[in-house]
């Protein structure tokens, strides 16, 4: 199941990255970036 | 039109670099947790093994934890003490450590596990802005602990489900899976916390321990705090040993293990093997909802405002007074308790006998410290 | 600087950003966070902030895959093709309707202890239905917020009445009846209350002229696949746990999405997901903002403040603080509400049947849910019926979200007199 939730994780990184690039408006962008925080360190299994 | 994708795109990409930057920083302080707490056992200790020596499942996980062995000359009673079922309850844990570090046994065996939650150990509880270690002082220098959390790390069992029903079959909310206390007697192919309960059963039946004792603390707010727990196996024991510790002048209140309560280390040791068992509260004011600034103070002195007017109000089931209640206090107790036990034990049943030497006195860690019986670092 | 000036700093901050400047408020949030850490002399606080924000990292999983699985049902057709089904069976039956509608937002919320879930699945099934009979967008908008939190409290599964268990050690048993004399009779009033007045009786041929597009002939019972592997899923949790674990419900969300792609018109589903994405981001950040706020507030002494203040009433005010301080919050999430203020209350409350107490603070917790900044319920609901400005939804939750606080704070009340009857 460990492996699934990995998976899941990495499918919505990438589709964060994704839109933190396409996305135009600033504190939009912030907000992604604060969210993907969370996503990179339980990507790697930091927290 | 060009050069505004250009721009959105940079500011992206910046972005990108102070997150991947933030998650460094913090990174490495999450990581810090991971490292392990050094101790120092007595001469007096047989051997040192692993939880995985006993359900090999474990082994190389991140549930496996140390086992340290006291076997003494003589035959008699087995004892089994555990620490840091939740490493945020730092007196239980403390305790063991403690112990480990200065007993020897002449009679009877008796085996320590002071973090039996090790990858509790490994992180910290969000909302609570605990500390992530402490301190106390020894003559030889300052000895740092790690002060985690009550559940495993949600790196180590991941995810949680909706609802945890426990081996025992009871239903609880699904962080609780993350619960090495709701999650007796575990389970063998069961999540990561199961099966260090199951490791623990194993070793309590391998080992036919007569005795299985769990330190815990809980909150000043909470009706069980300085506390015995019993199993109804071990009904007598407990009066004993109260009694016992009235005599020290020490309250404690004797609280019956509820049987629809499941999963519990009080109930399912009882239930499912032969040893008696008993879960020993000490009050500890970070681990409340009440409690004000966390700090490592508050860890280690106890002492918190906010629980000195709780306790004006009458809302509190230990005195708090603004000395608040010290880690030595509280170690003090399990001490006390500990000792008590054993020497209930002899009582009520003289082949289960156990000698202890070097047992760290009570009074003396409460009044001087327990920095006093901890080995310096090295 | 003592505890609550800090806390009433990090409020005002918050206000200035999120008001005076505009920003979002999630942002706003991090920001008044960052400038709490300041103020109470612990430096920025980095760990703390991050720490903070995986509170919620649980329920940002649930609320993303919810969203992925809200967003296949619209592009896959599934949802025009249920609005069709149940518009064509109920258009002449109002109260049958308000109450089936009902049950059915409820449902997901039954089975998952969330709303998040409920609105975002069933909520989203139902409310073209509502709307298309007359009913205005912002009081189904309401409707499915409700239902969402009813269905959170019901039984089987009320995740609040566990948190405040786990922390005073009482098993989860025998809840069910007391549950369900809360729940029932909240679900009739309140689906009656919003929505009697103003849903449509229609005939025939008006209901045939507002019937959206089905795709039931084309790709038939295929159609239902997706909410019925969702569904299945979500009650099977558990009972699979002797030989696997449970997939819980990001994953059950995401397989229903899955299926979706397979079952019915043709859509990019990574353009769903973007979608997906881009209508969760604002919520997502709250709660990783709200994380780091919560976390701060402990860090800097002020939960401790909040919870002594509300704890230190007189007895006689001890209703009035249960009834404010819980909603209000709950503004963190219910559950943060049910953990940081349920549990002492029912310490507080400790003379009275703890299944009762916890059953009736729960009900309270739950209108947490409708609290801004979070307002996980209200919020969600205004977005799968379009609606911009979610404060126009919790205006018309004000009345039954007080009827659920007077049937709470009543059982609060009655429960000597309830515990004899059952
Ligand atoms: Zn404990």
């Amino acid at each position: 199941m460990k492996i699934i939730y990995h998976l899941i994780v990495l499918l919505l990184i990438m589709n964060l990255i994704w839109y933190l690039f396409r996305e135009k408006q600033f504190w939009t962008q912030v907000s992604i970036a604060i969210v993907l925080i969370m996503f990179f360190l339980r990507l790697f299994l930091i927290k | 039109m060009k050069e505004k994708i250009k721009k959105h795109h940079l500011i992206a990409l910046c972005l990108l670099c102070l997150t991947g930057t933030l998650c460094w920083l913090t990174g490495v302080q999450f990581l810090s947790m991971r490292k392990t707490d050094t101790f120092y056992p007595s001469p007096g200790l047989s051997a040192q093994t692993k939880l995985s020596d006993y359900f090999p499942q474990l082994a190389d996980s991140p549930g496996d934890t140390a086992v340290y062995c006291f076997r003494g000359e003589e035959e008699g009673g087995n004892l089994l003490i555990l620490g840091g079922t939740h490493p945020n309850e730092p007196a239980g844990f403390i305790t063991a450590v403690l112990l480990l570090e200065n007993i020897t046994v002449s009679r009877g065996k008796i085996f320590i596990i002071p973090q039996a939650n090790l990858s509790g150990f490994t992180h910290d509880d969000p909302f609570e802005g605990n500390p992530q270690k402490f301190s106390l002082e020894t003559p030889g220098g300052r000895r740092w602990f790690r002060f985690g959390s009550r559940l495993t790390n949600p790196t180590h069992q991941w995810p949680d489900p909706t609802l945890f029903t426990n081996a025992a079959g009871q239903a609880l909310s699904g962080a609780e899976v993350r619960n090495l206390n709701r999650s007796y007697p575990g389970k063998e192919k069961g999540h990561l916390t199961e099966q260090i309960a199951f490791g623990i059963m194993e070793l309590i039946k391998k080992e036919e321990i007569d005795l299985s004792l769990d330190l815990h603390e809980a909150a000043p707010e909470y009706p069980v705090v300085n506390a015995i727990v019993f199993h109804e196996n071990s009904a007598e024991l407990a009066a004993i040993a109260s009694m016992e510790l009235q005599m020290e002048d020490i309250d404690i209140r004797m609280e019956a293990s509820p049987p629809s309560l499941r999963g519990l280390s009080h109930r399912e040791w009882g239930d499912h093997t032969p040893s008696m068992a008993i879960l020993l509260e000490t009050a500890n004011a970070s681990h409340g909802r009440l409690k004000g600034k966390p700090s490592e103070a508050l860890i280690v002195e106890g002492k918190d405002p906010n629980y000195v007017k709780a306790s004006k109000l009458g809302m509190l089931f230990v005195p708090y007074s603004k000395d608040g209640i010290p880690i030595k206090e509280r170690v003090a107790r399990h001490l006390a308790a500990v000792n008590a036990l054993v020497s209930g034990l002899r009582e009520l049943n003289p082949d289960q006998a156990i000698d202890i030497g070097n047992f760290p006195p009570a009074q003396t860690v409460n009044e001087q410290g327990i920095g006093l019986y901890l080995h310096p670092p090295k | 600087m003592p505890e609550y000036a800090i806390f009433l700093s990090m409020v005002v901050i918050f206000a200035i950003l999120a008001m005076g400047l505009k920003l979002p408020i999630g942002v706003s949030l991090v920001f008044s966070a960052l400038a709490g850490a300041l103020l109470g002399g612990e430096g920025l606080a980095l760990r703390h902030l991050v720490e903070g924000s995986f509170g919620y990292f649980d329920t940002i999983l649930i609320i993303v895959t919810a969203m992925i699985f809200m967003k296949v049902l619209q592009a896959s057709g599934i949802l025009d093709t249920i609005t069709a089904i149940l518009l064509k069976t109920f258009y002449k039956r109002k109260v049958t309707l308000l109450l089936t509608v009902m049950a059915i937002v409820m449902f997901p919320g039954m089975i998952t202890g969330s709303s998040t879930a409920a609105v975002l699945s069933t909520g989203a099934l139902i409310a073209p239905v509502l709307i298309k009979l007359g009913l205005s967008k912002v009081k189904t908008a309401a409707l499915i917020a409700m239902g969402g939190i009813l269905g959170m409290i019901a039984p089987p599964v009320n995740i609040l009445v566990m948190i405040m268990g786990g922390g005073v050690d009482m098993p989860y048993i025998g809840l069910t009846i007391p549950l369900l004399i809360i729940v029932i009779p909240l679900a009739i009033i309140i689906s009656l209350w919003l929505g009697y007045k103003d849903i449509q009786i229609l005939d025939y041929e008006q209901m045939k002229s507002i019937l959206p597009e089905s795709y039931s002939q084309e790709y038939g019972f295929r159609l239902s696949l997706p909410v019925l592997v969702v569904i299945l899923l979500m009650i099977g949790q558990g009972f699979t746990s002797s030989f696997m674990p449970d997939i819980g419900i990001p994953a059950i969300f995401l397989v229903g999405s899955l299926v979706g792609i397979f079952c019915a018109r043709p859509f990019n589903f990574f353009k769903v997901t973007q979608d997906a994405m881009k209508e969760s981001m604002p919520i997502l950040c709250i709660l990783a903002g709200v994380g780091m706020f919560i976390q701060i507030m402990t860090l800097t002494g002020g939960r401790g403040w909040i919870v002594m203040s509300f704890l230190s009433l007189p007895p006689v005010l001890l209703y009035l603080g249960i009834s404010i301080s819980m909603p209000l919050f709950g503004a963190v999430s219910a559950y943060g509400s049910a953990s940081i203020l349920g549990v002492p209350f029912i310490l507080a409350l400790i003379n009275k049947n703890a299944i009762i107490t916890s059953a009736a603070l729960s009900a309270i917790a739950g209108l947490g849910d409708l609290m801004p900044p979070t307002a996980l319920a209200g919020i969600f609901a205004a977005q799968i019926v379009g609606e911009k400005n979610y404060f126009k939804v919790l205006r018309y939750c004000l009345v039954p979200a007080l009827f659920e606080l007077a049937m709470g704070i009543g059982v609060l009340l009655l429960a000597p007199v309830i515990e004899k009857i059952i």
